[in-house]
């Protein structure tokens, strides 16, 4: 198999950026990941495009106008769709275009622009990515969703509401250290666990952002890796697992098996288990899902994910530190962008340029990202050799 | 009856007689007439051994809850308009929503109207039945035995 590494990393400011449109976010991170790289786009072969909804961009092809804003034509772009894990799709996607060897050098490029449409429509197109015939007429939402698997999780395991805050808690807290992150504030435990219900039992605090933001990284062929960077990040590991459409389908309310699936495909094919993992990334859409992530990426045992946040495990210095770029629910959740903003954290974090955020010494990084409830899940294990 | 009176957006299936049966009172799942794998929601086509023979068979609709929640922020299709006099409000209080599990892993979704939230416990036992809504659309309501 070709070694296939990141050399170029591009980060722009999430938020509500109503300053700028679908192609103008996208400009800011590519040029990023330019200047971080020294590679121009003469020098790239193809491009993929992650970007997950049409009714967001107010047209269908968004990513060409991504490839046009930016200057990329006449060379190739892939748009890649898999809702919330859109940006890792794309991540896989450029992998399989190196690995395969239809190119050397590929730029990745996640977007969504989400904060132009009310928030009620935006919540009502998320709520359609369950299964729009058979879950949707009973006014299912995103938190609705995830709010029956907290409930499923509580019931067998005792997990408390307590415990989803101190999720909130810990992503906010390194969410004020992200000068990218949308939210960047703390929160006490009070304050999240008194914020209004969204979806029983998930309040405001348990729930991600609706974000706008744009996060693109080049990626090389091996050699053509080391020629442009004196320390690329290798992925060295990518696993990708599927689950049924609607939640009551499952084999379990209490953990994704698309998870699970692409957990033992990555650590498989990177020759690591989950305490080989310096660093990690996790999908907290909404904080029941980083519980039950730690669960299913086997940080921990079935059914404690809740104590292993009580404990602070998940924090820097802790055993496993997850998601000290804010995550999901305090950096910001611009569907597309997401994936690729996950393994530019984990590029940092092994390069050692994560400032106040960084694990000491961090070789072996891992991201996880998750499509829609879990209809579809992509993990990435990195490495810094 | 037009199947979107069910599912709201959707109206062309194999299986749009769903919305008819239950109309007519009656939760209906497919079975394969091949393999015997029995499908609700139904299904037109079999994943199990790839046949589209489907008999329609009516389900006792009756299990144990797999989980609820109740959605204080709905989707725009579902929430409350302003209302027209000047000063008034609504106070909006949604419906909380729930899986049963009905013989052999079959999930059927409902609403829940008439319990408190507080009193809904995964593992209880309920049934599921057909209800028709005052404008003309017909849904499935949850209920406990």
């Amino acid at each position: 198999m070709k070694k296939v590494g990141i050399v170029g990393i591009g980060h722009g400011k999430f938020g509500v950026r109503s300053d700028a449109s679908l192609r103008e976010l996208v400009f800011e991170a590519v040029k990023a990941c330019m200047d971080d790289s020294g590679v121009t786009l003469k020098e790239v072969d193809s491009m993929v495009t992650g970007v997950a909804g049409d009714e967001f961009s107010f047209g269908i092809q968004p990513s060409a106008q991504v490839h046009d804003y930016i200057g990329f034509h006449p060379k190739p772009n892939f748009r890649v769709e898999a809702a919330c894990a859109t940006g890792s799709a794309a991540l896989r996607t450029g992998w399989m275009n190196i690995a395969s060897g239809l190119a050397d050098v590929v730029l990745v490029v996640g977007v969504e622009k989400m904060t132009e449409l009310p928030t009620s429509t935006a919540t009502e197109i998320m709520g359609r990515a369950g299964d729009a015939t058979w879950e949707y007429p009973f006014g299912t939402t995103f938190p609705g969703y995830y709010a029956m698997i907290a409930n499923a999780h509580m019931a067998e395991y005792g997990t408390t509401e307590e415990q989803l805050a101190r999720v909130a808690v810990k992503n906010h807290y390194y969410g004020s250290l992200n000068p990218y992150a949308q939210m960047q504030k703390e929160i006490t435990l009070e304050k999240a666990i008194t914020s209004f219900t969204v979806a029983y039992p998930l309040k405001l605090y348990d729930c991600s952002l609706i974000t706008d933001g744009a996060a693109a990284i080049i990626l090389a062929s091996e050699e053509k890796a080391k020629s442009i960077s004196k320390k690329p990040i290798w992925i060295a590991g990518l696993g990708c697992g599927t689950d049924a459409m609607r939640l009551g389908d499952r084999k379990s309310l209490t953990s994704l098996e698309a998870t699970r699936v692409a957990a033992r495909a990555a650590y498989k094919m990177a020759g690591v288990g989950p305490s080989d993992i310096d660093i990690a990334t996790a999908h907290d859409c909404f904080t029941i899902a980083e519980i039950v992530a730690y669960e299913d990426l086997g940080f921990c045992e079935k059914g404690e994910g809740g104590k292993l946040i009580e404990a602070k495990e998940t924090y820097v210095g802790g055993r496993i530190p997850v998601n000290v770029d804010g995550g999901l629910k305090s950096k910001g959740h611009p569907l597309g962008a997401t994936g690729v903003s996950m393994a530019i954290e984990i590029t940092k974090q092994l390069r050692g340029e994560a400032d106040q955020r960084q694990v000491k010494n961090a070789e072996i990084g891992l991201t996880h990202n998750v499509g829609g409830s879990g209809q579809v899940s992509f993990i990435h294990i990195f490495r810094r050799e | 009856m037009e199947f979107k009176n069910f599912s709201l957006f959707i109206n062309q299936t194999k299986v749009n007689r769903f919305a008819d049966d239950l109309a007519g009172g009656k939760i209906m799942s497919t079975l394969c007439k091949k393999c015997g794998k029995q499908y609700y929601p139904p299904a037109a086509d079999c994943s199990s051994c790839m046949g589209s023979e489907m008999e329609w068979k009516e389900l006792k609709a009756e299990g144990k809850l797999l989980t609820f929640t109740k959605i204080h922020v709905p989707p725009e299709h579902f929430a409350v308009r302003q209302p027209l006099m000047p000063f008034s409000s609504i106070q909006f209080e949604p419906c909380p929503i729930g899986i049963i599990e009905v013989g052999k892993e079959l999930p059927i979704m409902g609403w829940i109207p008439k319990m408190d939230i507080k009193k809904i416990k995964v593992g209880m036992k309920m049934k599921a039945s057909p209800f028709a809504l005052p404008d003309g659309k017909i849904t499935i309501v949850l209920e406990p035995v």
